[in-house]
């Protein structure tokens, strides 16, 4: 079927409450109004005001309860409407939902999905626009998905979903209206394994969500050049997929790491760092980093665009490594 | 006398398990034998133990630091309090939650978060699944928080979603008036936390802490309420902190002699006298009792003192399932 990311995300929402009674899922503005993206129009009608509520905002206590609903034998998925407002309990998804089963034992099990919107999405301003991964990747605890397509999208979650593990999983709010064929019959995709989304030998794109997709296009203006750039699509980042990033870089030895987010303490840091540590003598240079500048998102459209990485930028990148060899 | 020789005898285990408890803990604290912080609930028994006293099988707990004893009163056996207490493998988060996380969920018990109030939506979670099993039931979670916890955010947002959603949870506020050594004149801004309950469109209770039939009977009256399905209430139980916020805290914020007063309000005290005034059990019977448990105790402490340590390969064992 050709479909939207957002309807796979919310085919797979669908699907998953239909599967399973013990699902429940909350959120602001998620029933009458269906999310404000759309993606859970309908539900309400389908599922009933009980498995599907509206929150009061109140994201401390959103997260607070999928804690409790899921320690006592629900399926809950939360949603936080933009994961910028995961800020606003980061405590209880840091302290709480990362490390609940940790500080009380095996008898403990969280299995909740915590969804949000991310990204910048021309205009939307400094309070509205972040990519937050890298703040979650420092809980341990916590499972983080952060899928690039429809396809990626509908599997991940599903098994996020079936996972008795607490998920974060950010959608992408640029990607939700991108479309591409998937499969008519039901399919889940394994949480912690890496996707090769185009296959090259002279250097490695790293790169998530919204990036993927200009990876690609920069791997296109390269080819054209007679540059053969490998996209490699981490789809979790916790657990990380290294053995397939190692295998790619052993390959083109080159990584160039692309991330919407701010550069310092970023997504790239931390995969570069891997890097350098785990397999330094398969680079021929240094690990490139093209990342937002380290300043908040601005209102400007122009200048949102200037922040936020795109192809030329991400080429560039790859050029000035392949000048390294 | 309104209530059966059965039941004061139950209340009287359940303060006398929490008082000794308690007192156990600061005496072995300052033998060294209890890693980083405890909160001593000595004086703050009857709260727990009258609220508790209205619970049944399938109601559910969430506790708070200062009452480490809660684990004993939600049915918790003295060897499984004492290890995680400890930081020994043997505790129930094999030594890495420790004092704050001394649980056990086949009792009812949600767990517990040191940043205090974050876990305050906990209990409409398990009060929303409660809500949505088939057919229906009647139990509630109890959701205990003190007076200083009652300034955070978390603490209203969850009144609120509870009071919307109609959630079966019976807040307890412990009003021990002191948030570490801010008293709660300064820090509350009203002088009972339970007319706050209004704000929500639930019923708010004060009670008198120090007096565990007081608790037991306002705690009553709210849960017949919540079991009936009229949603959530707020039980105020006041009361005076006894000892410091942790021990080694010299309470040089507060007159010790207002403490004294404070303690002669003694909970269990007051409930001896009613056992023998009432020929429910005699001086030689109490006496009995506090010895048996002490000598439980002692040997919860041994047990636990002699297991073994967790190793390197345990801080992973709990992370992920």
């Amino acid at each position: 079927m050709h479909t939207t990311y957002l309807n796979a995300v919310g085919d797979a929402l669908r699907e998953e409450m239909r599967r399973d009674p013990n699902t429940v899922m909350f959120g602001e503005d998620i029933a009458e109004f269906g999310n404000i993206f759309g993606v859970t129009r309908g539900m309400l009608e389908e599922f009933g005001p009980k498995r599907i509520r509206n929150t009061p905002i109140a994201e401390t206590s959103i997260i607070g309860t999928a804690i409790g609903a899921a320690e006592t034998g629900l399926r809950p998925i939360a949603e936080l409407m933009y994961a910028d407002f995961a800020l606003v309990c980061f405590s209880e998804i840091f302290h709480l939902v990362a490390k609940w089963r940790f500080m009380h034992g095996s008898k403990y099990r969280l299995p909740l999905v915590i969804r949000c919107a991310m990204g910048s999405s021309n205009g939307a301003g400094s309070e509205h626009s972040n990519c937050v991964e890298s703040l979650f990747m420092h809980a341990p605890g916590l499972t983080i998905i952060s899928p690039s397509t429809a396809y990626d999208a509908k599997g991940l979650l599903k098994s996020a979903i079936r996972s008795d593990n607490p998920v974060f999983f950010c959608e992408h709010k640029q990607l939700y209206q991108t479309k591409e064929d998937i499969p008519d019959e039901e399919y889940t995709l394994p949480i912690g394994v890496a996707d090769i989304k185009r296959e090259g030998s002279d250097c490695t794109i790293v790169a998530v969500g919204l990036m993927v997709r200009r990876a690609l296009e920069a791997a296109d203006i390269l080819a054209k050049e007679g540059i053969h750039a490998e996209v490699f699509d981490p789809r979790t980042l916790v657990p990380f997929d290294k053995e397939t990033l190692f295998n790619s870089v052993r390959k083109t030895h080159h990584c160039v790491i692309v991330e919407e987010s701010n550069k310092t303490n970023g997504i790239g840091a931390e995969i570069s760092a891997i890097l350098m540590e785990e397999l330094y003598d398969e680079l021929d240079g240094p690990v490139a980093r093209v990342a937002a500048p380290d300043v908040p998102i601005p209102y400007n459209i122009a200048l949102e665009h200037y922040c936020v990485p795109d192809a030329a930028r991400i080429a560039e990148a790859v050029r000035a490594q392949l000048a390294h060899d | 006398m309104q209530y059966s020789k059965e039941f004061l005898r139950k209340l009287y285990k359940d303060l006398l398990d929490a008082r000794l408890f308690e007192q156990k803990m600061v005496d072995i604290y300052a033998l060294g034998k209890i890693p980083g912080h405890i909160h001593s609930g000595v004086g703050d028994e009857a709260c727990f133990v009258g609220t508790l006293a209205t619970r049944k099988e399938g109601d559910y707990i969430k506790p708070t630091h200062r009452l480490t004893g809660a684990a004993r009163l939600a049915g918790m056996e003295w060897n499984d309090i004492l290890a995680e207490l400890l930081g020994k493998v043997g505790g129930n988060a094999l030594g890495m939650g420790g004092v704050l996380h001394i649980v056990d969920l086949d009792k009812g018990l949600l767990g517990f978060s040191g940043t205090l109030a974050c876990d305050a939506g906990i209990a409409n979670g398990a009060a929303l699944k409660i809500q949505n099993t088939e057919p229906p039931v009647d139990n509630i979670v109890y959701l205990f928080f003190g007076d200083g916890t009652s300034s955070r955010g978390p603490i209203h947002e969850a009144m609120n979603m509870a009071a919307v959603w109609k959630l079966p949870v019976l807040f307890i506020c412990d009003n021990n008036q002191f948030a570490i050594s801010t008293p709660a004149s300064y820090g509350v801004s009203v002088p009972n936390v339970s007319v706050r309950a209004a704000a929500y469109g639930m019923p708010g209770v004060t009670a008198d802490g120090s007096d565990v039939l007081d608790v037991y009977e306002k705690a009553r009256s709210l849960v017949e309420g919540i079991r009936a399905g009229n949603g959530p209430a707020l039980l105020e139980c006041k009361n005076y902190r006894w000892r410091g916020h942790f021990e080694g805290d010299q309470c040089k914020y507060r007159d010790a002699s207002v403490t004294e007063e404070w303690m002669k309000k003694d909970s269990v005290a007051k409930l001896e006298k009613i056992l023998i005034d009432n020929d429910v059990m005699t001086q030689d019977e109490i006496d009995a009792q506090r010895q048996k448990v002490d000598g439980e105790l002692e040997a919860a402490i041994a047990l636990a003192e002699a297991m073994p340590e967790p190793t390197v390969e345990d801080l992973y064992r709990n992370l992920y399932v």
